[in-house]
């Protein structure tokens, strides 16, 4: 699984599934201030992620 | 920033928001269904438990906006309502709502208006996604900037006074949105503060003690005294905000602003953050917490008397307004 961060970086992952609010948790991110994309299609946080999942998270900016 | 990919749904979708746009479905067995249908979910209410899939998500956040509208008299017949366009997120998504809203209306019209402050590397880039937006939507636009109004830029008059930066800058955009809301025609000025924004406001404003502040700081804080303010996307949450946007392709990476560190907001935020991952519906208490205390206390504050300021004429409650108190201390 590969996981693209809000700040453009990217991490591979192994291919166990992990719902998306394990993952947010492992990786050190708040659900409420980040949405998810897998494979381009935005999913709710207990959608499941793994094998070739291309996972994308996305940092709500703020201030605007 | 277009990060979702779209197709297109030929013949009639016949789905809630009308909008044939839909994106790639994943149906594999690892996406919960929508608690309306059976299409993928995209959002899980974390209050509720309740998922949605985009089309019922989209319907459900713009039935709430209109549901606050309604029920809070946000909107009369024949208002020309000016949306307070920044060109971030909320404001984005408060003309797209209240634009796709604009038909259950009677006789309202929609214009935006824009301030630019002059905050190098930040506002260039929102006042130019304002511009694309409203060229789509067809709408009246209007920029004023602090320059014009006032001299200078924002960068240039806190200089040395950085941690002021949210105080100042309110105070000088409050008299820059009622200036253009006025030259625009306007009778009702809407902003996009969010239900994120409103929690930390109630927060912060018992954090500070600040009853009066609590209590006036409402979804339509006018008073009477200016253009009348209102706030539709109130009950909307910050992430709700960034999926509706996302699921239009509307999201844009836009950059922060850059004195947003300085504020003890960023401190409540993150709190508050914390506090509803944790304990879902968080925020949401916190408004009715502040609705019950209006609901007891909202009637002591109806006697404090409105002068008018003695330098600008302007409606305040002491003998001298914010702003031409701020303008002093200006370089």
């Amino acid at each position: 699984m590969k996981i693209l961060l809000p700040d453009r970086s990217c991490r591979d992952a192994g291919p166990d599934p992990v719902t998306v609010d394990e993952l947010l948790h492992d990786l050190g991110f708040d659900p409420v201030e980040v949405i998810v994309s897998r494979n381009g299609t935005l999913v709710s946080e207990d959608a499941v992620v793994g094998n070739n999942d291309e996972v994308r998270i996305i940092r709500i900016a703020h201030g605007g | 920033m277009r990060l979702l990919g779209t197709t297109t749904r030929s013949g009639s979708s016949g789905s809630p928001t009308g909008d044939e746009r839909v994106p790639h479905a994943d149906v594999t067995g690892r996406t919960p269904p929508c608690s309306l249908c059976n299409e993928p979910a995209v959002y899980r209410d974390r209050t509720t438990g309740r998922h949605f899939c985009r089309d019922h998500f989209i319907a459900d956040v713009e039935g709430r906006v209109l549901s606050t509208i309604r029920s809070r008299n946000l909107i009369a017949p024949g208002d020309h309502v000016a949306i307070a366009l920044s060109g971030g997120k909320d404001s984005t998504a408060l003309l797209m709502i209240l634009s796709r809203l604009l038909p259950t209306f009677d006789s309202v019209r929609l214009s935006a208006i824009t301030i630019d402050e002059g905050i190098a590397g930040y506002r260039e880039d929102t006042v130019r996604s304002a511009d694309v937006l409203v060229a789509r939507f067809n709408l009246p636009h209007l920029t004023v900037s602090f320059p014009e109004l006032f001299g200078g830029t924002l960068d240039a008059f806190l200089k040395g006074r950085e941690p002021e930066a949210c105080s100042v800058c309110g105070i000088l955009r409050r008299k820059a949105l009622n200036v253009a809301a006025e030259q625009a025609g306007a009778t009702k000025i809407a902003t996009g503060h969010n239900l994120d924004d409103e929690a930390q406001s109630v927060f912060m404003n018992v954090l500070r003690g600040d009853l009066p502040r609590l209590l006036r700081d409402s979804g339509s804080d006018s008073q009477g005294r200016f253009i009348p303010r209102i706030k539709p996307l109130m009950f909307i949450s910050e992430k709700e905000i960034a999926v509706y946007l996302m699921l239009h392709g509307a999201w844009a990476d836009l950059p922060e602003c850059p004195y947003a560190v300085h504020a003890l907001r960023g401190e409540v935020r993150r709190m508050l953050a914390t506090l509803e991952s944790r304990h879902p519906g968080t925020m949401l208490n916190l408004m009715k917490s502040k609705a019950k205390i209006e609901a007891q206390c909202g009637g002591l504050l109806e006697d404090e008397a409105v002068h008018r300021c003695r330098e600008c004429g302007d409606p305040c409650s002491g003998e001298i307004c914010q702003l031409c108190t701020l303008k002093k201390t200006l370089r």
